[in-house]
């Protein structure tokens, strides 16, 4: 029998998330079989040739009633219910964002489904997955014994290449029996502020600890990081320092991240801190201090003031970038 | 208000978690309180506080004895709990179907106005057991929240989106999972100790939860060790990641 798959699509602003993308794509390659189906959601509204951004078969079904994002995570909850039902879906993808995180638990608990997240590889709904557990320090493997598994999809997985000349059907949902719903509250969303990348999502951070000095500091490290695509991070010391928002807090009590790339500047490297970056792909470290415990999980390292060196990186780092 | 705050018990950060045939080894390791359920029993207490003829229930799922965790919360202002002794919590499906069971016991005529809960535990890190709760429970589930302000009718919050703070509100009941900046949980003294030892805590026997979903397959222990390449200097390393395709190409 095939595996039928229901991907989440997140509408952000009209346009579906970057990491709902690298979702469909991975199940599209993982739907290769010929019995094999693929289905999408989204909720919200969208711009005009929104889905024109997916390849491949399937139907996309596109709620477009339905107030966006924060709105109600129950009603959407519904709705890839009733689709999930509909089509004997075996497996629900989701992206590891703010959202994703919130629905994914919510969809297992009222489907009785295996949650997988967090995983290393991923062979597909019915394989085994491995995931950090205990701060990074083991790594265990779990399989999922239920009919339908949700899959949480984070950037510890490699972002797929996937082509196809083919493109999904859209096809029109009707949230409106889905919006009143008894058991759904109203999330009013009362204000919005502030904006920037998520470095959840971000394929290179440049982070800081209390090395780094001041706040002010932290501007050769946005500099750096505007040089790579990349996004500011901060230890827990910078945070607590109120040098940095919590926002930007990498570590035990802060996000974990998985970018190809981090670099940590001015951080010492305690425990705390390495358990968010055990997924990271290349450490590099610049700390004054030779014995720093992050020389011992980075894969580059330079011992030397950040203020000085920070300023030659990026002179370098330009340099390599604007060469012909 | 009647509030539920549901409180587990991870290995303290500083001890290592070992492997040993096959296993995770958690004989040698001193145990905490989670730390995100340190802010979900400071917020309730608060709460409690706050709003007159309040009352906060602390429960733990444990398969073996989670008194002196429960000790801890009613030290720090909870009125009663219940420890929930469970033969299997081998995944976060169990341990939300347990808490869920014995809320839905206790509170059968009418769901509790709000459940409390860590963002996360620090040890398997799903934070999955929240809204699992709340998917079980039937009510809506939000987090991880960085202020709660409650009146008896409506909650207003706010959290932490890819775009920035969002604020919103909600009505009762809900579940809402507590992140690190909610508050700074209150330190206990002698006094508080010997008050909480007056305090009920009722053991409930789960003999047969729902099995688990997902079965453990194995572990292996992972060393974060990295043999770190010196640079001499910043060109070097420049260098060093450009050979690694950390840099894109230059243009032309």
């Amino acid at each position: 029998m095939g595996q039928y798959y229901l991907v989440y699509l997140e509408l952000r602003n009209g346009a579906i998330a970057k990491s709902s993308i690298d979702v469909w794509n991975r199940f599209q390659e993982l739907a290769a079989c010929i019995d094999d189906r693929m289905y999408g959601f989204a909720a919200g509204p969208a711009a005009e040739g929104a889905f024109d951004v997916l390849q491949g078969n399937g139907t996309i079904y596109h709620a477009a009633g339905s107030r966006s994002g924060s709105a109600s995570d129950v009603a959407v909850c519904a709705m890839l219910e009733e689709l999930a039902c509909r089509h004997g879906v075996t497996g629900i993808a989701l992206a590891s964002t703010a959202m994703g995180r919130r629905l994914a638990p919510l969809l297992s608990g009222r489907l009785r489904a295996a949650l997988l997240s967090g995983c290393r590889e991923f062979g597909g709904p019915d394989e085994a997955c491995s995931r950090f557990i205990h701060s990074g320090s083991v790594i265990a493997s779990y399989m999922p014994a239920s009919a339908i598994t949700v899959f949480l999809q984070g950037r510890e997985l490699v972002s797929p290449d996937f082509c196809a000349a083919e493109r999904p059907q859209i096809e029109v949902f009707d949230a409106a029996p889905y919006l009143d719903a008894g058991i759904d509250v109203l999330f009013r969303p009362v204000m919005h502020s502030s904006q920037g990348r998520d470095i959840a999502e971000a394929s290179v951070i440049v982070a800081g600890g209390r090395g780094m000095g001041s706040p002010e500091a932290f501007g050769l490290l946005e500099e750096l990081a505007a040089l790579f695509g990349g996004s500011v991070g901060a230890s827990r010391s910078a945070v607590d320092e109120g040098w940095r928002p919590h926002g930007e807090q990498i570590g035990q009590t802060g996000k974990r991240v998985a970018p190809d790339l981090y670099i940590a500047c001015g951080i010492s490297g305690a425990l705390q801190h390495l358990a968010g970056i055990a997924a990271a792909r290349i450490v590099v470290a610049v700390n004054s201090d030779p014995d720093a415990p992050i020389f011992g999980a980075a894969d580059y390292g330079i011992v030397g003031d950040v203020r000085i060196v920070l300023p030659e990186l990026i002179a370098a780092v330009r340099d390599l970038l604007t060469k012909k | 208000m009647r509030i539920v705050v549901c409180i587990c018990q991870v290995p303290d950060i500083a001890s290592v978690v070992t492997v040993v045939d096959g296993r995770i080894d958690l004989s040698r390791l001193s145990w905490v309180m989670n730390p995100y359920d340190e802010y979900a029993v400071e917020e309730a207490v608060r709460l409690k506080e706050l709003l007159p003829g309040s009352e906060v229930t602390v429960m733990t799922a444990t398969e073996e004895s989670g008194r002196d965790l429960l000790r801890k919360a009613l030290a720090m202002g909870a009125d009663r709990a219940f420890e929930l002794l469970s033969s299997s919590l081998e995944d976060s499906f169990q341990i939300a179907s347990v808490l869920s069971g014995a809320i839905r016991e206790r509170y059968a005529d009418a769901l509790p106005d709000l459940v409390l809960c860590g963002r996360e535990s620090f040890d398997h890190q799903n934070a999955a057991v929240p809204a699992m709760l709340a998917g079980m429970l039937g009510i809506a589930f939000t987090g991880p929240v960085t202020a709660i302000s409650a009146s008896g009718e409506i909650v207003e919050f706010e959290r932490e989106t890819e775009s920035g703070i969002e604020c919103l509100q909600a009505a009762y009941p809900l579940v809402v999972s507590a992140e690190k900046g909610l508050n700074i949980p209150r330190k206990t003294g002698i006094r508080q100790v010997m008050e909480a030892r007056k305090k009920p805590i009722e053991t409930i026997s789960v003999s047969q939860p729902p099995a688990s979903l997902l079965r453990l397959q194995g572990v292996v222990p992972v060393s974060a060790e990295k043999n770190c390449r010196f640079a001499i200097n910043a060109r070097e390393l420049a260098g060093l990641l450009l050979r690694d395709g950390c840099i894109p190409k230059g243009e032309e």
